[in-house]
């Protein structure tokens, strides 16, 4: 038993010193993991999308619609960043990206109203930018609103009635609308959540590839399996604790930064939800195990596994969600731990569900676990003979 | 080496470097099959919804009724109280809760009441938020005419004049550019530009960082030349398939001119490339690349303004944004194949994709100046002993 403490203790001072001969290791784990998290948080302080920039065209020029536009640029929730008399001015700004809607008064617009001829309002929003496109498209409507509303007022002012009363005449139905456990309607809240955590899973599926395979590119596999006194599960042990040290600390910082600095809700178990972002770093750094296990060459495992973890992004659901994936897509989504990260954070932080509701996505992350034993045979055939390619 | 033989030799390096034609050539064309296939259905239909009536009226049901009728949700379970419709939001059964209040009917029937839906949305993704949200609001402005018009008829005016005051502006809505609207529509362009932006980023490295391991003359100016031509040959006609061919036979809006579209791949690649042969330079190993720079994928497309729209990027950011090729090229991209822009002057039309198409120009001479004196720097180091 001394024995084998002593080898992995071996195995973990021979890892260290080669970590600290190459900046690589930590700049790949600690540098990149600060980066981001500063990037990301400071990228989306804002928060929610509330305004974007739309178009007016006044084909009217009349003192009504002057007047009209005057008023929804006096609105809050729109932005007019344009006023002219031409759409292919404005239809121009949008293809610029400068706005994301245009509203166009038509011609005559004044007379028809007068006359009740019902005068038609277009409008116009871009679907190549969703979250613009969908924001001015909000805007948009509540633009034509004004429109509706003003007119309604101006004639039933006409007709002697009070402001208030006109006020429920013009307004009888009203939508509250709340956000379940995201009250701002704050996208960054969601989106930096899992962001965060999935580059985390990044850098520990990477950098495990990267330090057992690099024994093999090296061709030093057999001085490692040597300091382990030839045991394989020693060898790992001692081999990975230092980077399971870091991916934890990393975990637990990441955690504490969203949670607490950030000040990110969690309305359920924070003790579940740290716990599921740790399983869930295991299972990455499983991953990275099975990758170079199934493929013992260095830049093949590090290719299959950018591949791999970079489609957990779209597939774990957070942008466009999994409902709407095809069967055969769906399926593989169970197979990024990113995706089972994500329920449970939803679980746990927003929807403050009961703990049974994490529990098979917390078993699924176990599994990949499960799985790196298995490839154990393989890999050290692999370490033993050094028969694949080095490069 | 003569500028001919580099590029001969570098174009032979890459094909018989089975870890680079994996990123080069099988990454960069199977990418874009799976990103079409994660996005296949472009709307988000039927997001189930709990409903919660405690009015139980006439008016209610006939609300659900239209908003049902919808496409974007599907009510899928009448609840007794709050209590339990949270319960199935909570358990993700439903990811959104309608309320109508006990005095729904008689806030209606009262001429001068005001009657209030409550709504809740799973903020879980953004994309329930829409289908929910945006929804229930059209039914809501449709209902509340036919209301209106009913209380107008009850102070003693006559329908038609009511008719007339409560649609006095009616509207019509036109998405532009992209009839299905859908969310892939909107991504799958900006990931095809991505694509191109990190497998040369990801390759190139790998090829310097390989060089630098064999301790390969790679620093020389005709090397630099020699091997942008090998990269800039290759891509092109990667870049025709994916960014002119991709998006017709991927049934996903493409109303730009391919003539356009040829002119535009030019300087976005040329632009990447010295861009990724600069960052190279410091690649000492033909994987560290690879371990190094993969979450520069998600921070370069946040950074760019796409899934994160540009006027909420604090300035720092956004500066910083143009100096990668990929914002430039992304936008340029998605203004001229999604929204028609053109880049030359033509009649009637001004070329609205300019700015890009010129950025991308000033970028690619700025990263080639920049390559050179980082070639030139290394080339005068002696070369050192061999780095493990």
């Amino acid at each position: 038993m001394k024995i084998i403490f002593q080898n992995i203790w071996r195995v973990l001072l021979r890892e260290l010193k080669m970590m600290f001969a190459r900046p690589l290791y930590l700049f790949a784990s600690v540098g990149v993991m600060l980066l981001s998290t500063f990037f990301f948080l400071t990228l989306m302080r804002g928060g929610s999308a509330e305004k974007m920039p739309v178009a007016v065209v006044d084909l009217d020029r009349t003192t009504i619609s002057r007047r009209l536009i005057h008023e929804m640029q006096a609105t809050p929730s729109v932005d007019i960043q344009l006023v002219t008399n031409s759409y292919p001015e404005a239809r121009e700004a949008m293809q610029q990206g400068r706005v994301y809607g245009i509203f166009v008064i038509p011609s005559d617009f004044y007379r028809d109203l007068v006359d009740f001829k019902r005068p038609q309002m277009d409008f116009y929003v871009t679907n190549a930018y969703t979250v613009g496109g969908n924001t001015a498209y909000k805007q948009m409507l509540t633009m034509v609103n004004l429109t509706s509303g003003a007119f309604q007022r101006e004639v039933l002012r006409k007709k002697g009635l009070p402001d208030d009363v006109i006020m429920h005449r013009i307004q009888p139905l009203t939508i509250e609308g709340h956000m379940v456990a995201n009250p701002w309607g704050n996208y960054s809240v969601y989106l930096v959540s899992t962001i965060l955590p999935g580059i985390l899973g990044l850098i520990c599926l990477m950098l495990t590839i990267f330090a057992i395979g690099f024994e093999l590119k090296a061709r030093t596999s057999h001085a490692w399996l040597r300091a382990a006194g030839g045991n394989y599960t020693v060898a790992m042990i001692g081999k990975l604790i230092p980077y399971t040290v870091i991916y934890l600390v990393l975990g637990i910082g990441c955690y504490i930064i969203l949670f607490r600095f950030a000040g990110f809700p969690v309305y359920g178990s924070h003790a579940r939800l740290l716990f599921g972002l740790v399983l869930f770093v295991f299972a990455m750094e499983a991953l990275g195990i099975v990758m170079i296990g199934l493929l013992p060459t260095l830049r093949d495992a590090l290719s299959i596994g950018a591949l791999y973890s970079m489609l957990g992004f779209s597939l774990s659901g957070f942008t466009y969600p999994q409902m709407a994936m095809l069967p055969p897509v769906k399926a593989l989504s169970y197979l990024e731990p990113l995706r089972h990260y994500y329920l449970i954070y939803v679980n746990e932080a927003l929807m403050a569900a009961p703990a049974v509701n994490s529990l098979p996505n917390a078993l699924a992350l176990t599994a990949f676990m499960l799985a790196a034993l298995c490839v154990a045979p393989r890999l050290h055939r692999a370490l033993v003979y050094m028969n694949y390619p080095l490069k | 080496m003569k500028v001919w033989n580099v590029f001969v030799n570098e174009l032979r390096r890459i094909f018989k470097d089975p870890g680079v034609t994996v990123i080069f050539i099988v990454a960069t064309l199977a990418y874009p099959l799976i990103y079409k296939a994660v996005y296949w259905n472009e709307q988000i239909n039927d997001v189930p919804v709990a409903v919660v009536d405690l009015s139980d009226s006439p008016e209610s049901r006939a609300f659900l009724h239209k908003w049902n009728a919808s496409p974007d949700v599907r009510l899928v379970c009448s609840c007794a109280s709050m209590n339990e419709a949270e319960q199935l939001l909570r358990d993700q059964k439903v990811h959104g809760i309608i309320y109508f209040p006990r005095d729904f009917e008689n806030q209606l029937a009262d001429p001068l009441g005001q009657a209030h839906i409550s709504l809740y949305c799973d903020m879980s993704s953004f994309l329930y938020m829409k289908a929910v949200y945006l929804s229930c609001n059209q039914v809501m402005l449709e209902s509340m005419r036919n209301i209106q018009i009913d209380r107008y008829e009850q102070m003693g005016m006559d329908k038609e004049f009511a008719w007339a005051l409560v649609q006095d502006a009616p509207y019509s809505e036109t998405a532009l550019f992209t009839p299905t609207g859908g969310y892939g529509s909107f991504l799958i362009p900006a990931v095809l530009v991505l694509i191109l932006h990190q497998t040369l980023l990801f390759g190139i490295c790998m090829l310097g960082g390989t060089a630098r391991e064999e301790n390969l003359d790679q620093y020389s100016f005709r090397s630099l030349i020699g091997r942008a031509g090998a990269y800039f040959t290759l891509y092109y006609a990667l870049a025709v398939i994916l960014l002119g061919l991709l998006p017709r036979l991927f049934d996903i809006p493409h109303l730009g001119a391919f003539d356009d579209i040829l002119l535009f791949i030019a300087p976005y690649l040329l632009a990447v490339i010295f861009f990724s042969m600069c960052v190279s330079v410091f690649i000492r190993n033909r994987e560290s690349g690879l371990v190094l720079l993969i979450s520069t994928s998600l921070i370069f497309l946040f950074m760019a303004g796409i899934s994160w729209p540009k006027e909420m990027i604090p300035r720092p950011w956004l500066y910083m944004s143009y100096l990668i090729p990929y914002t430039w090229g992304a936008h340029g991209f998605i203004h001229i194949n999604s929204m028609g822009a053109s880049l030359i002057h033509t009649n009637g039309f001004t070329a609205s994709a300019a700015p890009e198409f010129v950025s991308l120009w000033i970028l690619a001479a700025a990263y080639f100046l920049l390559a050179c004196l980082l070639f030139y720097i290394r080339r005068r180091r002696k070369p050192c002993p061999s780095p493990a």
